[in-house]
């Protein structure tokens, strides 16, 4: 957690591509007012995040942290800017490429599909996949595969062949985490994805997203819970600016633990790990 | 037509009358549906003379511009009708509906008319003009479901849709589970009328052959070739209509964003509409694009 020193508090920082491995220039959103007109959610945001780092995002709701990430994955019809990963701009990649790379996790996990297995799969049903199946493991989609890595992840409780529906709202979001990591997307944007869990379900999707970090991934959280001591980086958006926040220090996590602070207010706490 | 029994106009009344007198008990028993029955019969009434008189000229005429001006006229009614029923659909897309209608309909008469059944002249109205209307009856019913399903299911997978999108799918592939929805159901109808001719219905135009007179065995060769080409051109009407408007849920960079539907036409606005597009028409025209409905109904 020593990268975070350099990161400037201004909504300037990381401009262009300088080295970083995912850039956001100029990221502006528009929404159209119901019954006509427009409101401006953000306007000119810069952002930039790297392999192994743990950028979390708050804000108040409607701040519009969601329709940033979206925006980072190119999804959101009503937003504009460049982006880059690697220096290299979006518009030189794919939508499909782009995506495959950096990879929106969206806060409802819709898992498509008659089973579990199935929506895990899917994915790698995908045209912009078959190239890369070839060289992954022939038995990258067998069941037996499949069942090794939800293991991994600490689902060992979720049965593959199980309807997605059955789930339990914890573990559909651990799944929709698990096929996303799974295709090994260089930036990860995790949309409030333990939003509505209990305190395990919440920790063990943390983990999940601090182990993709571990291994090289770079990793967006919006939050709305009390800080989890997990991430790298903080990041407050609102009133249409974005702004890096000192992380706090462990005891205000830990007093922040301790309140059991619902939801995540703009000045909200983050700090190095005090559980595991 | 040696053993045809003509119906004269004492039978038109009897039908009438007995319209009527089940209006009378209707209203008696105050469902409501009298006004409507009474109208619905006097417009079938005056449609269907009226299409009987025009084929007769039609047919008497046996010119073969006079018979490709009346199927232009059915195309294009075929497609406002498409365009009014199918709910949800957006603006811009009767250029994408007259084309599919278009190519399902030569295919028909290529291959039906010219191949299987070979008329001289090549353009027999007395043929030519019913096959068309059959098919474009069967085809604007499908279309029309097909493609309020197909919208109406895009924007039910919103999330599913964006989901998919968001694991690298491309337009095609997230699309897909509602192009299939949406050309199975609009082939639904074709299917049940394949397996249910013959055991619950006489179709009507075996039906009509054999009233005529003609061989039951030859009539209902004609309808099975006439059902058969007409199932599988609505699938291929459907498919290319399908193929064509998917992107239309699409804006750049491959993101979701599923048009608004159009404002819904009203009658009004259709006779208004059809005006301005072709202003030396008569409502002649609107009288046949209900008929066609009817067919489409009684077949």
């Amino acid at each position: 957690m020593d990268e975070t020193t350099e990161a400037t508090a201004t909504t300037t920082a990381g401009t262009g591509g300088a080295g970083h491995l995912f850039t956001a220039h100029d990221v502006t959103a528009v929404m159209p007012k119901r019954g006509g007109g427009e409101t401006t959610v953000f306007r000119g945001l810069e952002f930039h995040v790297d392999g192994g780092e743990v950028v979390d995002l708050t804000g108040p709701s409607g701040s519009g942290k969601s329709t940033l990430l979206t925006a980072f994955a190119r999804l959101n019809v009503h937003t504009t800017g460049s982006f880059a990963l690697d220096g290299e701009d979006s518009d030189t990649f794919t939508p499909q490429r782009w995506r495959v790379a950096v990879a929106y996790l969206p806060q409802t996990s819709t898992l498509i599909g008659e089973t579990v297995a199935d929506a895990i799969r899917l994915p790698w049903t995908f045209k912009v996949r078959q190239d890369a199946r070839a060289h992954e493991a022939k038995d990258m989609l067998s069941d037996a595969h499949i069942r090794a890595t939800l293991d991994r992840m600490g689902c060992r409780d979720i049965d593959l062949d199980r309807a997605p529906r059955d789930l339990s709202g914890g573990q559909a979001a651990r799944v929709s985490l698990a096929r996303t990591l799974l295709t090994k997307p260089r930036v990860l944007l995790a949309d409030e994805v333990d939003a509505g869990l209990d305190e395990e379900n919440a920790d063990k999707v943390a983990d999940l997203l601090k182990l993709a970090a571990h291994d090289g991934t770079a990793v967006v959280r919006i939050r709305h819970r009390a800080p989890d001591g997990r991430a790298t980086r903080m990041m407050v958006l609102k009133a249409g600016e974005l702004r890096e926040v000192p992380l706090p220090t462990a005891a205000q996590v830990a007093a922040a633990q301790r309140a059991d602070a619902v939801d995540g207010s703009a000045d909200g706490a983050q700090g190095d790990g005090t559980e595991e | 037509m040696e053993s045809y029994f003509d119906i004269d106009i004492w039978g038109l009344v009897a039908a009438v009358v007995m319209v009527i007198v089940a209006a009378g008990i209707s209203a008696l028993m105050r469902t409501g549906v009298a006004k409507s029955l009474i109208w619905a019969t006097a417009r079938s009434l005056v449609q269907l003379l009226a299409m009987g008189f025009i084929l007769e000229y039609v047919i008497r005429q046996n010119n073969v511009w006079l018979v490709i001006g009346l199927i232009t006229l059915m195309l294009l009614a075929a497609v406002q009708i498409t365009m009014g029923r199918a709910t949800g659909a957006p603006k811009g897309l009767v250029g994408i509906v007259l084309l599919s209608l278009v190519v399902t309909m030569l295919l028909m008469l290529a291959i039906v008319a010219e191949l299987i059944v070979r008329p001289k002249p090549w353009y027999a109205p007395q043929l030519v003009i019913p096959l068309t209307g059959m098919l474009l009856g069967n085809t604007v019913s499908a279309l029309a479901l097909g493609l309020s399903r197909f919208f109406e299911s895009m924007r039910e997978r919103y999330a599913e849709v964006n989901t998919m999108l968001a694991l690298g799918a491309t337009k095609w592939e997230a699309a897909k589970p509602s192009m299939i929805s949406s050309i199975r159901l609009g082939l639904l109808p074709s299917i049940a009328m394949l397996a249910s001719s013959g055991i619950v219905t006489i179709p009507g135009m075996m039906s009509g052959q054999i009233i005529a007179g003609k061989s039951p065995v030859s009539a209902a060769k004609y309808q099975f070739v006439i059902l058969a080409a007409v199932a599988a051109l609505t699938l291929v009407a459907d498919s290319i209509i399908i193929a064509l408007i998917y992107k239309r849920c699409f804006i750049s960079y491959d993101r979701y964003f599923v048009p608004e539907p159009a404002k819904k036409l009203s009658f009004k606005d259709l006779v208004q509409l059809r005006k301005d597009v072709h202003p030396d028409e008569k409502p002649d025209e609107v009288r046949r694009e209900a008929e066609q409905e009817q067919r489409a109904r009684t077949r």
